[in-house]
């Protein structure tokens, strides 16, 4: 059923699907009111760091682990147009998993868990990303094994619990590179045929590597660039191709990393025939951004230095930089602001900005939402889920 | 007879230039005549091989650029009475870097193989398209970025403008200064025309950018940064002026339209189709 609505409202949109990442409880707070308020579906993506399962401590995300953040969003989504999708599940996606450089077997097991209590909170969309090995690079088809099992592992336990849940494969792993039509068509195929002589049904996502890239504050792949980019196709070849492949399968084409492209980028989505693209680190830093503006233009720098000083420390920018960087330590900050926002002592000030700006009558989580709706809303409405006119 | 005219070129980088000359003329004299346009070079910096030089106060300020200079080089061999001695014209700038060996003689049997490939480009070390031509060494694409062309004539004729034979609009949209976009024109115009566009891997060309990144003051001309700006600035204007097209999306579009067409009523070359 999730899936046909969603063939449905694609139909009828000729619209793209929008994934958020859940950066922050202001975002996910921000998604479930423009998702109610225009009556669109968005899908709420999780990855294993921002939020994740008691056993495995919860997130960065407000603390939440898998049960509470499903519970939150449940109980306010009124309308019921959130999906609550799971981004990158499987072995070695959590910190604790790769940190402890769990064996294979394990590895998997505690995907599974992880899986197990995604599927008991109520999680509809479960990206099935077992192309993480810290123990060394796995070929294309020992990957399909791991996605048959965790596949067949994931679709098992929903029956029983009697849940209603889809699937969306492959990875971008940020790789900037392109994936070869090949490569996509032997992976979907064999995907097909596994799916068909286990009587599972066919997974209605695929990632597909679209051209684009986050690196700072900015997207530099190459979707964006009138130039080319050294050792990727063109935009313009491999986008018309991907979705020709992904059409063939009768399966949604999904990009990540879509974060930071130009209106005019995002205006051409639906146009090409991009079914849905996730969205992530640009939330969180215009929260941050709006965050540090507020605290500096009312009279509170001193709180604006110590958030940005604790953000940089947390060095939670340094997986974003480029090479040969140009970025500020201000800059490395602001990247690096929603990774905080939880830690106690960003709480605490943010409670002492919060009673600050109160005197001002600024409600300082309101102010934060609001921006954080803007930048989402920049693009339901080019991806034409909203329509001006 | 040579089968093909070399057309380079140059503002005021004369070493650079009769480098790439000295290579054509080692690994691919049998089969070319190299001819150097001077897109408004100084007297004292043209090439040992220069054959034209666009000296009119325009060209010396502003120089020609990638389709004026085409088109001034192609016209010029127009009006001597020399376009049609040639098969194929092999375009380039000065800044081309050619593999060792010939070039060429194998292009021209890519030409030979494929008899409705009316562009042939040579794909770069580090193009992404490298990934499409494993199996198949030579494939027809509906987007092309590059500065080497080798064109046939017969697809030149086809669309080519001679009246008047001048810098503006022989071939290329003169217009379009900069040129962003230009190659997409002149494919769309290729496949409308039933002739098909092809990237090929048996030889590679790559374009070395230091020289417009380092000598931007020598060849006269905006930085490597602003020029990059201007290059997609103008062309997405001339975008918009000549094709209502607001978006370089849109043309790609065009163009992939007459591409699909092309395979419809050429079935017999759909493997090349990428």
């Amino acid at each position: 059923m999730i899936h046909q609505r969603l063939e449905s409202f694609l139909h009828k949109r000729r619209c793209t699907l929008l994934g958020v990442g859940p950066m922050s409880a202001n975002c996910v707070d921000a998604a479930i009111e423009l998702a109610n308020e225009h009556e669109v579906p968005i899908l709420l993506i999780a990855s294993r760091r921002q939020i994740d399962s008691e056993e495995f401590g919860g997130g960065y995300v407000n603390n939440w682990t898998t049960g509470a953040f499903a519970q939150y969003v449940i109980d306010n989504d009124k309308k019921g147009k959130i999906l609550l999708a799971r981004d990158h599940g499987g072995p070695w996606q959590s910190s604790k998993e790769k940190d402890a450089k769990l064996s294979l077997r394990r590895a998997m097991e505690s995907a599974k868990s992880s899986y197990r209590a995604d599927l008991e909170a109520g999680f509809q969309i479960l990206h099935i990303d077992p192309s993480i090995d810290v123990h060394g690079q796995p070929d294309v088809d020992e990957v399909l094994d791991r996605v048959f099992e965790l596949y067949e592992f994931c679709w098992g336990q929903a029956q029983q619990m009697r849940k209603e849940v889809i699937f969306e494969i492959g990875t971008e792993e940020q790789s900037g590179s392109t994936n070869t039509q090949e490569e996509l068509d032997y992976t979907l195929n064999a995907v097909q045929q596994f799916c068909k002589k286990n009587r599972l049904p066919q997974p209605s996502f695929v990632v597909i590597q679209c051209g684009t890239r986050v690196m700072e504050m900015r997207n530099v792949g190459s979707f964006d660039s009138p130039f080319r980019v050294a050792d990727e196709l063109p935009a313009e070849i491999q986008l018309p191709k991907m979705v020709e492949i992904c059409n063939r399968y009768g399966i949604f084409m999904k990009e990540h990393n879509t974060d930071y492209l130009s209106d005019e980028a995002l205006q051409w989505h639906p146009r090409m025939g991009i079914h849905a693209a996730n969205v992530a680190p640009e939330f969180g830093v215009a929260e941050t951004r709006a965050l540090v503006s507020l605290l500096e233009d009312n009279g509170l720098s001193m709180l604006a230095d110590r958030f940005l000083s604790f953000a940089y420390d947390s060095k939670k920018w340094d997986k974003w930089m480029l090479r040969d960087t140009r970025a500020t330590d201000r800059d490395r900050s602001i990247i690096a602001g929603h990774y905080v926002f939880s830690k106690p002592e960003v709480v605490d000030l943010k409670a002492e900005a919060g009673r600050n700006l109160a005197q001002k009558g600024i409600e300082l989580e309101k102010c934060l939402k609001e921006q954080v709706k803007q930048s989402i809303y920049r693009y339901l409405h080019n991806f034409r889920l909203v329509r001006s006119v | 007879m040579k089968r093909v005219a070399t057309i380079i070129l140059n503002r005021n980088l004369p070493e650079v230039t009769n480098q790439l000359c000295d290579h054509i003329v080692h690994h691919d004299g049998d089969v070319t005549d190299v001819y150097v346009v001077e897109a408004g070079s100084d007297h004292e910096r043209l090439s040992r091989y220069s054959t034209w030089h666009a000296n009119w106060p325009e060209a010396v300020t502003h120089g020609l650029r990638y389709s004026r200079g085409i088109n001034y080089g192609l016209s010029q061999l127009w009006k001597e009475g020399r376009f049609k001695q040639y098969e194929a014209f092999f375009l380039l700038t000065n800044d081309t870097e050619l593999q060792q060996g010939p070039t060429l003689t194998p292009l021209l049997s890519v030409l030979d193989r494929h008899p409705r490939v009316g562009i042939l480009s040579p794909c770069s070390k580090r193009w992404g398209e490298r990934f499409l031509l494993k199996e198949q060494s030579t494939r027809y694409f509906w987007f092309i970025h590059n500065n080497a062309y080798l064109l046939r004539r017969d697809f030149v004729e086809s669309v080519c403008n001679e009246e008047p034979l001048d810098p503006m609009d022989f071939l290329f949209d003169g217009s379009n200064f900069r040129g962003y976009g230009s190659e997409s024109e002149l494919i769309a115009k290729a496949y409308a025309n039933d002739w098909a566009a092809a990237i090929t891997a048996e030889v590679w060309a790559a374009e070395n950018e230091s020289h417009l990144i380092n000598r931007a003051d020598l060849i006269k001309t905006e930085g490597y940064e602003e020029n990059k700006r201007l290059y997609v600035e103008e062309g997405r204007r001339w975008m918009r002026r000549k094709y209502g097209f607001n978006s370089r999306w849109s043309m790609q579009q065009y163009v992939k339209g007459f591409y699909d067409s092309f395979f419809q009523h050429y079935p017999e070359f759909q493997s090349y189709r990428i």
